[in-house]
């Protein structure tokens, strides 16, 4: 009889291999996969108090940032830089809200830290993205753009 | 008087399941409504209503899943529980914590994490509660004799890196880990999606234990291809959840490498596909079995799920669908159609709930509108994604033209709701009356 080609032995080997690479993936996406190059992304103090505001208060429950988040809103990857929009107009609908957004209830100084952050992320790149330029793979070319 | 039937771990983890699922659904209906028409339930804002949904649906699945694996474990391995006061611990913390969540939510107190959130000391107990789990489980079935089939590794596998994506979902919390959005961005996704793989390995195990104790046959779980679909399963939870961020500028190689695994899931499909007159026939000849009938269901969500999941991880299609309602089909789809069914299938199969006619009329009301709930949401994508690629429309004007789909998907979310009362209404009392006292004394291999 011929023995098995994977045994339980390989089995346990190949699963070893596999959450070794994990382990490499992951400290490489903690550290350098994941830096950014303009320094205006990264949090001063004031934009990481805003990250905190804008978690305590839950705004991913209904916004994006690079489409991941909420659906009720607009995405607000770079709100503080489109065209007809910018830091006052962001300040403007944290503080007051519009007719679908109640006004949450955040204090003038608050909203500043929320912009500072949402500068910060603005900073990041670009979303959506609409220079569709498709590669035969399958893949845009944008996406294989990498300035680390 | 109480007998040890009344304390038996299972029973008590999927009654709370239930009734977990039974109000995620109630909060879901309330959220989409308040999606169509804003400010249409005034006594909940949809910042707390869309948490609280999420979470209890969440909270069905583990406690589902884990259910079901303290039921099943002493009779695959021939042995009692471990420790089945640990396990009454579990749940006791488990549904402690999740009481001060809900607490937390309507005070207005939340995590503010995409998708499971909550205040982040709360994840203490609930990770405390899961080591219980993890020993509970590794000592019992380490007193297994002879190779573990597919579905014990899938067990490990998934109650082991459930606990680790969680500890990873929240690495923000220490300095260094959230200093810019691209980090805290992927690191986010990165854990969630390998969490959301973990609970699939819990929900996809428990799916092939049913289909053996139904069957009697042990030889499929301890086959290649039952070793195979494990691998490829695994690979992608660790390795494909960069799928989920092909537009953030995290490095390039990143979103490839996701591109390439996620690729791999088209062998399912194709498997699938030269299966399926099978799984037809099977499904058809056992229809008048309930645990059959949702393990049927189950298959062609998961076929229905794969297809989109495949199509919408190839980055030129994704380009168009990425922050669309598409992604909530595939996650509603991934929920509703694939893990709740799988895991009403284990619950008749455990309780042996009879195919009433209430019964039949939820199975049928809750496919059917969940069928249309999906068709919804990925028309309300098509039109999201298209207009904002290729117009410069503003967010409000483009959800205006999608507003027929969404209204759809908040109409069939009230059958789906309906479907679902009827089944847990079923689920409950086929559980309220079964008897597992003897399960700890007489357990068999």
């Amino acid at each position: 009889m011929t023995a098995p080609v994977f045994t339980s032995r390989h089995r346990r080997a190949i699963f070893f291999v596999l959450v070794v690479l994990f382990g490499v993936q992951s400290a490489i996406t903690y550290t350098t996969a994941t830096t950014v190059s303009d320094a205006r992304a990264t949090y001063n103090e004031a934009a990481t108090r805003g990250a905190d505001l804008y978690r305590a208060f839950n705004c991913t429950a209904c916004h994006q940032f690079y489409g991941l988040g909420g659906y009720m809103g607009p995405d607000l990857t770079n709100v503080t830089s489109a065209a007809g929009k910018g830091p006052d107009f962001a300040k403007g609908i944290i503080l007051h809200g519009t007719q679908r957004m109640p006004a949450p209830g955040i204090t003038p100084p608050q909203a500043d830290d929320i912009v500072a952050f949402l500068n910060a992320v603005d900073a990041t790149g670009t979303y959506p993205i609409r220079h569709i330029d498709l590669t035969p793979w399958g893949t845009y070319r944008s996406m294989h753009e990498d300035s680390r | 008087m109480r007998t040890p039937a009344d304390r038996d771990p299972a029973k008590l983890f999927l009654l709370a399941g239930l009734l977990a699922l039974w109000c995620g659904a109630l909060f879901g209906v309330i959220g989409a409504w308040q999606h169509v028409i804003p400010g249409v339930v005034d006594a909940i804002s949809f910042v707390k209503s869309r948490p609280l949904h999420v979470s209890l649906v969440v909270a069905w699945i583990f406690l589902g899943a884990v259910g079901g694996v303290y039921h099943y474990l002493p009779r695959l391995t021939g042995v009692a529980l471990h420790a089945p006061k640990l396990a009454r611990w579990h749940l006791g913390i488990f549904i402690g914590t999740g009481l001060l969540i809900i607490a937390s939510y309507l005070a207005g107190r939340f995590g503010g994490r995409e998708y499971w959130e909550f205040p982040p000391v709360l994840g203490i107990p609930i990770a405390v509660g899961w080591l219980l789990l993890v020993y509970n489980f590794f000592r019992t079935a380490a007193k297994r004799k002879g190779p573990w089939p597919a579905y014990l590794w899938m067990w490990a596998t998934g109650i082991v890196f459930f606990l680790l994506t969680f500890a990873e979902a929240h690495l923000y919390l220490l300095p260094g880990f959230s200093g810019n959005a691209v980090r805290d961005l992927t690191v986010q996704w990165k854990a969630y999606g390998a969490l959301t793989g973990s609970w699939n390995m819990l929900v996809y195990g428990t799916s092939m234990v049913v289909m053996e104790r139904i069957s009697g046959d042990t030889r499929p779980a301890l086959s290649r291809t039952a070793f195979l679909l494990f691998a490829l399963g695994f690979t992608n939870l660790l390795f494909g959840w960069a799928h989920h961020i092909y537009p953030v500028p995290a490095a390039s190689w990143l979103r490839i490498l996701a591109y390439a695994i996620s690729m791999t899931e088209w062998l399912l499909l194709v498997r699938m596909i030269r299966a399926w007159r099978g799984t037809l026939d099977a499904g058809l000849k056992q229809r008048h079995s309930l645990p059959h009938r949702f393990l049927f269901a189950s298959e062609v969500w998961v076929f229905i799920n794969l297809g989109l999941a495949l199509l919408i991880s190839i980055p030129a299609i994704n380009l168009f669908t990425h922050g669309t309602h598409i992604t909530v089909a595939h996650a509603m789809g991934s929920t509703i159609g694939i893990n709740t069914t799988i895991l009403f299938a284990s619950v008749f199969f455990i309780a042996g709930g009879m195919l009433t006619r209430s019964a039949r009329a939820g199975f049928w009301i809750f496919n059917s509108s969940l069928l249309l709930f999906w068709l919804c949401l990925v028309g309300a994508g098509m039109v999201k994604g298209w207009l904002t690629v290729t117009t410069d429309m503003a967010f409000q004007p483009i959800m205006d033209k999608a507003w027929p789909f969404i209204a759809g998907f908040a109409v069939s979310g009230i059958g789906l709701f309906i479907g679902l009362t009827l089944l847990v209404r079923h689920a409950a009392k086929a559980l309220l009356s079964f008897r597992t006292a003897e399960i700890e004394s007489t357990s068999q291999p």
